[in-house]
């Protein structure tokens, strides 16, 4: 299979995606300090936390395409050797924490914080050193996938006399469905044409616009 | 018989909070802690807190009697305690 050419409309896209994602999970981070040091609650502390490693995440994940796309992935040993494990290893890092913390977020009422910590970011490790080893988005993407399902199920035993379906259940639902696409299209196996991936990342600026403008009506 | 709902840590700490700026941001500890409707113990642990996050401050006056005052992290606290209650809840935080 020939090396993929290095397509300018595709890395724009990324790159506009990126540095407007990138700049409201700041912002809704920086939002929320004030209400986090007046408070000190954990519950907040997680939020925020969640969203500056989405930011990162999504900033690893440029990188990443930026690599693959510039084709130094497939035609040079030293581009797939040094550069993509190189931003894998934080990718997987940031992104699994990402998801935990937001999980978290919402059941750290019903859990030993401490320990909760610990385990995510010890399965945070190791996820990420999987996909270093096997250098593969895809495979994190599955491990990623296969840790939010049971994260779900877990969140849905805890709080299961909640059981409508809120908006804000739906924006966490979507944030993390996107991030899964917009990483598994991040790799060369996947069946989605380009311009269902680029309809991903609207939909995933759209989502980060939603809540930043939810934030702000709290976080004045 | 009406139930009373079991107040959660944010809103104790508002309570007292909003207790001492109620008494011209002056009160002795002994009548905060009956105000709080809190056990001796946990009225400790959270004036422990409270002073720990710099929202409250103890002053003592020349005849060496001890009062609480708020900190200006105190009145912001109150200021901004509907909307930090509006995250949380829009958030399900």
């Amino acid at each position: 299979m020939p090396a993929p050419m290095f397509d300018p409309w595709i890395f724009g896209s990324e790159l506009v995606f990126t540095v407007v994602a990138v700049a409201f999970c700041a912002a809704i981070y920086f939002r929320t300090r004030e209400s986090y040091s007046l408070t000190k609650h954990e519950g907040i502390g997680y939020f925020r936390d969640a969203f500056l490693f989405f930011g990162l995440a999504y900033l690893m994940r440029f990188l990443l395409s930026v690599v693959f796309l510039s084709g130094m992935a497939f035609e040079t040993p030293s581009g797939r050797d040094l550069l993509m494990p190189l931003f894998i290893l934080p990718l997987g890092y940031f992104s699994t924490v990402a998801i935990f913390y937001l999980v978290f977020s919402t059941v750290w009422h019903h859990f030993d914080n401490r320990k909760m910590l610990v385990f995510g970011h010890t399965v945070a490790i190791l996820l990420s050193l999987a996909s270093f080893f096997a250098r593969s988005p895809e495979l994190l993407t599955y491990l990623q996938l296969a840790l939010l399902a049971v994260a779900l199920v877990s969140v849905f035993l805890i709080r299961k006399e909640e059981k409508r379906m809120t908006q804000t259940k739906l924006l966490y639902t979507l944030v993390f469905g996107l991030w899964l696409l917009n990483l598994w299209v991040t790799g060369r196996h996947h069946p989605f044409p380009e311009p269902v991936e680029t309809l991903f990342l609207i939909v995933s600026l759209l989502v980060f616009v939603i809540i930043y403008f939810r934030v702000s009506k709290w976080a004045r | 018989m009406g139930t009373m709902k079991k107040r959660d840590r944010l809103e104790v700490i508002f309570d007292i909070l909003r207790t001492v700026r109620e008494h011209h941001n002056s009160i002795k500890p002994t009548p905060l802690l009956r105000h709080s409707n809190l056990s001796s113990s946990s009225f400790a642990e959270y004036y422990a807190e409270l002073t720990a996050k710099g929202l409250v401050k103890e002053i003592v006056d020349k005849d060496s009697r001890k009062y609480v005052t708020l900190t200006d992290k105190g009145f912001k606290f109150l200021e901004k305690y509907q909307l930090i209650r509006g995250l949380i809840e829009e958030f399900e935080l």
